[in-house]
């Protein structure tokens, strides 16, 4: 146990916390803005998976990482674009929707790695880099931890503000929380609550598949089934957990991805407790996390609640 | 523009005519799917049917392989009917195959007439205190089903590999597989038909769906139940326990799904290992859905599943389809027949708008 806490591990373990934390963090906030629109998307963990196998199709391809991502996001349309027409348009229920979605993606994504790969040995690529910032990465301890990380890692968190921003400030973001909160005023405004849905359901998507396309290219070179591992559902705790706020969330995605880095360095480090009971951590503290908070004050009053006109 | 109205009921027969449409696109998408990925459509179909139904031993393997879905399937119609959103059948159902066999351990040479029914109760202790766990969780720190669910059904799993893995479970010499040792003879579920391992699970899981049915529709728990997805707050004022009521619908639920763990290991694989069971919970979700949340549905749909599921071995071998395309032809179907339950409920009507 103690090796854990020797120095040189542990900033391993938080450094490393940090990649994992962009994936669920760039799920978690595109699922906080479309909850936030009145809609409980439930199928997080297949449009992440979804996310995975394009990036790894993508990259086996061309090994091009921004073509990857590009193409992933597209994925993440499509996705939200299928979430939206049963739920905004032929209203059956969030949750079924979500449910129905995720055993999809599942079904898919090995089904079509397997035609892919058609009996032979996955093709592989290499996995993307770091990008150290310039004189920031070399300041000791917290260097490496917040300056020597991925693109992706600073884009994630960087539009932790920007999307606290927009829907605080800006007039669209306002809407969109309006659709959640109070969808007949925005009707009886002349305002469509189907677009506002829409289009909170499109980001979040895309966003969700960013995650899953980075969880393909920083840490594995091949594809497997069911890769994203309750990632996207621990993106969906952290919402509920943060109450509905961008920064609260993002604290508890941090505590989810630092469980999850240590659960992978103990089973380096060779801890005398098996590895599978530190796999365990991260989905036992999301439950533990929901039983200690349980202010619900930030809720949309109509998450879930199909909007019927009248 | 296009308008949706409820509607109060759809006769049976627009309700038929929606499923079966639904089952022909879901299938149409399938082939879609099929061509796409290089194969022949008639090739794959062909061996599908061929190793579903093909002969009097395919029939009944497709039995077999229907057993554990219909445990799964009713799991998901108990739970869904009160609206408590349980995803945890998978999880339950390995807990339950995990305390059968943790049961089995202690009885030794006890003969089969008394072992069976004691792994039966301990797998069904299991499942059900796991189920009742999320429903305590639910009621008491109002913890969504969903998310504990979901988050158990990895826990268990990762307890399992360990157990497995180098754990106190692991049998002898058998690294590359995480399974225990083969159960002794009195340890294995009794057959009905020699040739093939169709076992008393079978007939168990039908006696099980009519139980549910009964419970559903003739008793007062049944009328909570109900009751619990209409209107929660109704039945409070009328002075029925809610909280309760959660609790025993996930017990339920959990120890159903148990059975289709003990059926899985002790009725046909005879050692417990996990990648057998894998994905039989989730299908039972499908299963239930597609059933239309009712138990004779429910059987129904679990036999088209086991059918699809034993054929897909077949298909697997005779044509370059991989096995994978099963799965995904599920959660095909069950989109396809969740847009045909709003077909059925609402009314769907294009209006063109008035120009003055």
């Amino acid at each position: 146990m103690s090796e854990l806490l020797a120095p040189d591990i542990l900033m391993s373990i938080i450094t490393a916390a940090m990649g994992v934390a962009t994936v669920i963090l760039l799920a978690a906030l595109g699922e906080l803005v479309t909850e936030r629109s009145g809609i409980w998307n439930m199928g997080v963990e297949g449009t992440m998976l979804f996310g995975c196998l394009i990036a790894y199709l993508v990259m086996a391809e061309t090994g091009s990482p921004v073509l990857a991502a590009m193409v992933a996001m597209a994925s993440g349309l499509a996705a939200g674009l299928l979430i939206g027409v049963m739920t905004v348009t032929l209203r059956v229920d969030h949750f079924v929707t979500g449910l129905g979605f995720n055993l999809l993606a599942s079904g898919l994504t090995l089904f079509w790695f397997r035609s892919y790969v058609g009996g032979g040995k996955p093709p592989g690529y290499s996995t993307i880099n770091e990008f150290p910032v310039p004189l920031l990465s070399d300041i000791p301890v917290i260097g490496p931890i917040l300056f020597d990380q991925h693109l992706l890692t600073y884009a994630a968190f960087l539009s932790v503000p920007f999307i606290a921003f927009f829907l605080r400030r800006t007039t669209y973001g306002l809407e969109t929380r309006a659709a959640g909160e109070n969808p007949q005023f925005l009707e009886a405004k002349g305002l469509s609550v189907a677009t506002r849905q829409y289009s909170a359901l499109l980001f979040g998507s895309a966003l969700t598949a960013l995650g899953g396309a980075f969880l393909m290219m920083a840490f594995a070179d091949q594809f497997r089934p069911d890769i994203s591992g309750g990632r996207g559902w621990l993106a969906i705790v952290a919402v509920i957990a943060g109450n509905w706020r961008p920064v609260r969330t993002m604290i508890a995605v941090l505590i989810f991805a630092f469980l999850d880095s240590v659960a992978v360095h103990a089973q380096g480090v060779g801890v005398d407790i098996p590895y599978q009971f530190f796999l365990m951590l991260p989905y036992v503290a999301s439950i533990l996390l929901l039983v200690m908070i349980r202010s619900r004050s930030g809720q949309p009053a109509k998450l879930g609640v199909p909007y019927l006109k009248h | 523009m296009i308008t949706i109205t409820p509607r109060t009921s759809a006769g049976w027969q627009a309700q038929l005519a929606a499923y079966v449409l639904a089952l022909l696109l879901g299938f149409g998408a399938s082939a879609l799917l099929i061509t796409a990925s290089g194969a022949s459509v008639s090739e794959g179909f062909g061996a599908l049917y061929e190793g579903a139904f093909g002969s009097w031993e395919a029939v009944l393997q497709s039995l077999v392989a229907a057993t554990p879905l219909i445990f799964t399937g009713l799991a998901t119609v108990i739970a869904f009917r009160a609206e408590i959103w349980s995803i945890g059948q998978e999880g339950q159902m390995f807990a339950g195959a995990m305390c059968g066999y943790w049961a089995s351990l202690y009885l030794g040479g006890a003969p089969w007439l008394i072992a069976i029914p004691i792994i039966i109760l301990a797998a069904m202790v299991g499942g059900g205190a796991l189920g009742g766990l999320c429903g305590w969780l639910k009621t008491r720190f109002s913890v969504n089903e969903i998310i504990s669910t979901v988050m158990l059904n990895y826990v268990v799993v990762y307890l399992l590999s360990y157990l497995l893995a180098g754990g106190p479970w692991t049998a002898e010499g058998s690294t590359s597989y995480h399974q225990t040792p083969v159960f002794d003879e009195n340890f294995h579920l009794p057959l009905l038909v020699g040739s093939v391992k169709l076992h008393i699970g079978f007939p168990l899981a039908l006696a099980a769906a009519a139980v549910c049915w009964v419970i559903i529709k003739k008793t007062p728990l049944g009328f909570e139940i109900r009751a619990l997805g209409f209107n929660p707050t109704a039945l409070r004022f009328k002075g029925v326990n809610v909280t309760r009521t959660v609790l025993i619908v996930m017990c339920l639920s959990g120890a159903l799904s148990a059975l289709a763990g003990v059926s899985e290991i002790f009725g046909v694989n005879y050692r417990l290992r996990g990648d057998v069971m894998a994905g039989l919970g989730f299908t039972g979700i499908i299963v239930g859905m597609i059933g239309g949340l009712n138990p004779i549905g429910a059987v129904i749909a679990a036999l088209l599943f086991g059918a699809l599921a034993n054929g897909s071995l077949y298909m697997s071998v005779l044509s370059d389809i991989p096995p994978s395309l099963v799965p995904a032809m599920q959660g095909i179907l069950l989109l396809f027949f969740l847009s045909a339950s709003v077909l059925v409920r609402y009314s769907i009507s294009i209006v063109r708008p008035v120009h003055v």
